[in-house]
């Protein structure tokens, strides 16, 4: 199918519009964070650890779901 | 604190579960207590929203829980739950971005490309607008629902909790837009609400913008069937260039060749075809036939459609 430069130009240019929204929450997250001094990542790893060393084996999981 | 988040969560969940098909049937009961439909729901149309609102929930709801419970763990085993430290704030952005600028893409795909007419048609066959036609798709159309793997995915990933919210909002924005109830009546009637009219309609989708998006003719300067491509947010059309806004309702909705297609037809396009002649869903049945207004006689002149597919006109 041939597309008309004019119509290939509006979708190259709707294509790179419609990424930069899709990346601009993620982006403006990390931006916060990196203002805040947050790493919000890390404490995920170390709620982790913490969890696992109170969990028992009556639970019903056994601790294995994370 | 945290049983009241828990209460909170809870309540949430029940929403985004049993609470939305309550919403339309508290809704649909007004829309006809108010008499909204004006008669307007013939037997063959009956059929097909009926037949829509069964079948396409019980067979989407398991193949989209199969690719979040079984598909994806064997994809990506080690990627569950990833990013659960995403804050609830950023990841309900994140999933509203993602979950509907796909499907401002994707709705608006199956209009501009003439192969893809057909599998959305069945939304916009009806010549009403409410509850009846909110849910009204073929279940090929919804079964490839590209926003909704993307935020399943995204769901395994570690974003329930921002999916649970984004889902209760968009359905509650959508229902209302489909709403033969103009709640959006007020806005631009009083002066002093004018600024609120101004940021809602440009923001997410009311039932003046949706409605025109479902009109049976461009010609009155309201309905705009080529564009109002937005579910929640209508903000796409305005970036994308696809918006009108009119603060006016059509005066007629639905395809105006439409000569009411069998309701499996409607829900199973390709695999079952329309009796009705000249049908696009009729065995060798054009791609897409021209949207000629209601009140002309469109009987003997179907026409190719020059304007609902931007790029390109197929012959009969």
């Amino acid at each position: 199918m041939k597309i008309d430069p004019a119509t290939k130009k509006q979708i190259t240019k709707n294509v790179a519009l419609s990424l930069l929204i899709y990346a601009l929450p993620i982006v403006l997250m990390f931006v916060t964070f990196s203002v805040n001094g947050q790493k919000p990542w890390e404490k995920k790893t170390v709620k982790k650890e913490n969890i696992k060393s109170i969990i028992n084996k009556s639970n019903i999981t056994n601790g294995s779901n994370d | 604190m945290a049983a009241t988040i828990e209460f909170i969560r809870k309540i949430i969940e029940n929403l985004n579960g049993y609470g939305f098909p309550v919403l339309l049937l508290f809704i649909g009961v007004l829309e006809f207590s108010f008499g909204l439909y004006k008669g307007k729901w013939p037997k063959n149309e009956r059929w097909v929203d009926i037949a829509c609102f069964i079948v396409v929930p019980l067979v989407v709801r398991p193949a989209f829980g199969l690719f979040g419970l079984k598909v994806l763990p064997a994809l990506l085993p080690a990627y569950k739950n990833l990013f659960s430290w995403v804050p609830v704030f950023w990841g309900v952005a994140i999933i509203a971005v993602a979950d509907d600028l796909t499907q401002y893409w994707y709705h608006r795909l199956h209009h501009q490309i003439p192969w893809l007419w057909r599998f959305h048609r069945t939304h916009h066959s009806a010549s009403y607008m409410g509850m009846a036609m909110a849910n009204r798709q073929n279940l090929i159309y919804t079964i490839f629902f590209s926003q909704v793997y993307l935020t399943t995915a995204l769901v395994y990933l570690g974003l329930g909790v921002p999916a649970i919210i984004v889902g209760v909002i968009k359905g509650a924005i959508t229902t209302l837009a489909h709403s033969s109830i103009p709640w959006d009546k007020p806005l631009y009637k009083y002066k002093v609400l004018h600024p609120i009219a101004w940021v809602l309609e440009r923001t997410i989708s009311t039932p003046a913008t949706h409605h025109a998006h479902h009109a049976a003719s461009t010609d009155d300067g309201i309905g705009y069937y080529k564009g109002n491509f937005g579910n929640m947010f209508f903000l796409w059309d305005i970036i994308f260039g696809t918006a009108l806004i009119t603060r006016q309702y059509p005066k007629a909705y639905g395809i105006s060749h439409y000569r009411g297609d069998q309701w499996y037809a409607q829900l199973l396009w390709p695999i079952f075809k329309s009796k009705v002649e000249g049908s696009e869903l009729a065995v060798a049945g054009p791609m897409v036939l021209i949207n000629i207004d209601k009140e002309e006689n469109a009987h003997d002149h179907p026409q190719v459609n020059e304007n609902k597919p931007a790029l390109v006109a197929v012959q009969i």
